[in-house]
Formats: structure tokens, sequence, C-alpha cells
């Protein structure tokens, strides 16, 4: 049952900060996907991806009236929870007593992942990382997948902070140009 | 600063990903007030974002959205972190709860059973004890009547007039029993015709001559003894028919029967 199928993103905000369930019910019909995509990028066990999207859309619901849309597009302020989210999970302890099998800390596992094995969801942003060189891959892939903070990856890598940075940027910004 | 350089820094794309730390980010805001080129950059990039999102968008599991729903209704209510704690509380309800309430329901309904029995009984038993609180008062007054009679008749202070029946009326005789002291008046009729519907007798004491009204009476039953009004002194007693509540004097052409009171 859906009263409305298309909304103007503004129109869908506005209904969406005085509760509307019908909003609601749109907004998870139609991005729902998009966010569970992204989820399971980080976190690959769907089971447990599947509760990370139910935190996020009741997140979502619960945090609307923060959204200021003066600092981005709902489905960018949508995404970032969802990231934080399941960033959040997979270093949950409960979930890395779960993966003991699959390490997911620590510098050379983590090079060695990313060079023999490729990622488990091959999709969107994580399609095109396959596409920059290793040293790039693996910065995103430690910065965005994983939420590592430039301090981390620098002390991770034994590469200055500077450079981290530096390379980060260098990196997204490639990711752009093979975006578009 | 160089807006261009600054755009082209990766600081865009950066920020849509989540990827600058507070103070970037912040600045990036500022910046993006003050450059219309900055935020017309970040949309475009967000935009790209969303649209390469959205076609590799993989639908969840439906059992996600009724959870959310789910969750969501209790989140409305006012105190939505206290609801989603009681909930397992309700869905896992020990069985032995279970017992107890199906329990608490049965011993509901069976005193509830007996209460309306006992109440049906207790009307019963109190109808019936009426019955006979009333039977009994009726026996009891017919009782102390008959006491009353006994007393009168045997009490040495009561004097008997045996009374005569005139020529008129034949049979008819009648008894007396005058209590001197309480100045009570009984009448025991032993037998006396039966008179017309407008017709009643009335018994007279003949007082230095005059006759004092004592009361009317109807036929009455052989042997039942009527309590007459009172009187102090009587030379003598008499009975005459009057017509039916006479409250004039003695129509002594009806004199039934007479008897003298030996004092």
């Amino acid at each position: 049952m859906e009263p409305k199928t298309k909304y103007i993103e503004h129109e869908l905000v506005v209904l969406l900060k005085e509760q509307s369930n019908d909003a609601f019910n749109y907004l998870y019909d139609h991005y729902s996907g998009a966010l569970f995509t992204i989820i399971n990028q980080i976190v690959p066990d769907k089971d447990t991806s599947g509760d990370v999207l139910q935190e996020v859309f009741v997140n979502i619901w619960k945090k609307i009236n923060t959204y200021d849309s003066a600092k981005g597009r709902l489905f960018t302020w949508m995404l970032n929870i969802a990231r934080n989210a399941a960033i959040d999970k997979i270093r949950s302890k409960g979930y890395r007593d779960n993966q003991r099998n699959q390490p997911i800390i620590g510098s050379e596992s983590v090079g060695m992942e990313m060079s023999s094995n490729p990622v488990v969801n091959d999709v969107g942003l994580k399609k095109v990382l396959t596409t920059l060189n290793e040293e790039y891959r693996r910065l995103i892939d430690l910065s965005y997948f994983q939420g590592f903070t430039h301090e981390e990856i620098a002390k991770m890598l034994g590469i200055p902070l500077g450079t981290v940075k530096t390379r980060i940027r260098t990196a997204i910004s490639q990711l752009r140009t093979m975006i578009r | 600063m160089n807006i261009k350089e600054y755009i082209s820094s990766g600081v865009v794309e950066s920020y849509v990903l989540g990827l600058l730390t507070a103070q970037e980010r912040f600045e990036f805001e500022q910046y993006c007030e003050a450059y219309p080129e900055l935020k017309a950059a970040r949309n475009a990039f967000e935009l790209v974002i969303e649209k390469q999102a959205m076609e590799n968008a993989v639908p969840p599991p439906s059992y996600v959205k009724e959870k959310i729903l789910a969750a969501i209704q209790q989140k409305a209510a006012p105190n939505p972190s206290k609801l989603i704690k009681m909930e397992p509380a309700t869905t896992r309800r020990s069985p032995g709860f279970g017992w107890l309430a199906a329990a608490s329901v049965l011993l509901f309904l069976v005193t509830g059973y007996f209460a309306y029995t006992f109440y049906n009984q207790n009307k019963e038993l109190k109808s019936s004890n009426n019955e006979l609180e009333a039977k009994i008062s009726r026996t009891d007054s017919i009782m102390n009547k008959m006491l009353e009679d006994q007393r009168a008749i045997n009490d040495p202070n009561v004097m008997v007039v045996n009374m005569v029946g005139t020529q008129k009326a034949s049979p008819g005789s009648a008894s007396i029993y005058w209590d001197s002291t309480s100045t009570n008046v009984y009448l025991v009729v032993k037998n006396m015709p039966k008179l017309a519907t407008d017709k009643q007798y009335q018994l007279w004491a003949m007082i230095d001559g005059k006759p004092v009204d004592l009361g009317l009476f109807d036929q009455p039953q052989p042997n039942v003894i009527l309590k007459m009004k009172n009187t102090q002194k009587a030379d003598a007693f008499a009975i005459t028919i009057e017509s039916r509540g006479n409250t004039g004097g003695p129509n002594l052409e009806q004199l039934q029967s007479m008897g003298k009171a030996k004092l």
C-alpha cells in the first residue's frame, strides 16, 4: 500500500520530520536496497547486515530532526549513518568473536585480503575500487569500508600522516573520475 | 584561498563519503556557504554516489522491514526505551505465568459460581424463615388470646352472668364474663339466630335503670369469646337487635336476652 510513489526530497524530509508513516514506508522501499548494499560491503554476513539495516532505519526515524539539508542530500546523510553503523558492528566485540577466522584489523591481514581475496560484494564503490592501484585501493578500503582514521592508517601502514591524507584524497579524486 | 584547487583536492568526495575529521568537515561547511561552486561540486558528487548506490541496490530480506516498523511503532510511544525492554518480557512469558493466569481466571469463575449459589440459597432460607416467623406470630397471638380468655373465665374476680333468651328469640342464649377489677367485659354466645345484613346485635349494660352501650356485634360463631366495651358498673346486661352501626339508644322491643348482675 503506497499512497504516493514519488516524493520530492524536500517534501519527503518535511513529512519525515512530522513522523509520517507513509513517508517512512516510501523511504524504506526506495532506499533500503541501496543502503543494504553499502552495509553488506562492510558487514558481509547477511543476517548481521540485516540487523544493521534495521538499526539504521530506526535511527533515521529517530534522528530525522537532526538532518540539515544545507549540509548535504538526504541520501548522503543516510549513507553515512549506514556506514558508521556497519563499521561500529564489525568493530564490536561480539562480531569480532564470531569472525575469528576472518581477521579484520591488522595491517598484514588487510593487505593480504585486498590482494589475494577480492572483496565480497563487488558492486558500487567497491567495484570501482578494483580499478584503483593496490595502494589506493587499500587506503580507501581501510578508511571508507573499515572506518579507520588517517592516524590509525598511518600507524598501521607505517606511512607519515600527511602522506596518508594526500594519498587518500588523490585516490578519492581518481574514484570520482572513474565513477563518471 | 584558491577555491578551484580546494575543490579538486578531493575534499569534496572525502566530505560526502564521511572521511573528513570534524575540524575539516566544519571548514568545508563554512566554505560551502561562501562559495556556491563548492556547494555545486558537493551536490554533483552526492548525486553520483546516490545514483551509483541506487543502481547497485540489493533488496534486503523482507523480515527487516517488519522488524523496523514494529520498532518504530514502539518508538512513537512516550517512553520508547522502556517499551522496547518490555516487549520481550511479554512475548517470552514463562509457561508458569500462563498457568497462573489460567488458574486465577478459573478461581474467579468458581468463586463467582459459589457466591451466586449461596446468594440464592440464602434468599430461599430468608423467605421460608419469614413465613415461619409469620406463622409463629399468628399462633402466638391465637394462643395469647386463648390464654386471656382462659384467665378471664377462671379468674375468681370475674362474674359470670348467664343471659336468658326472651320470648321473641326462643333459643337465644349467651354468657357475660365481667371482671370487676379490670372492668373487662367478655361475651360468649352459645346460640343466637342469624340476622339480616342490615341488622346487628348490641350489648347493653343497665346502670341505675339506664342502658349504656357495650358494643355492637354480628352473629357470632358459637363458643367464641368476644371482648366488649369495659364498664365499671352494671346492674344487668341486655342484648337487643339494632340497625347496623346503631348509635342511638336501645330498641327494647327487640330485646333478645337479659341477665342480672349479682354483686
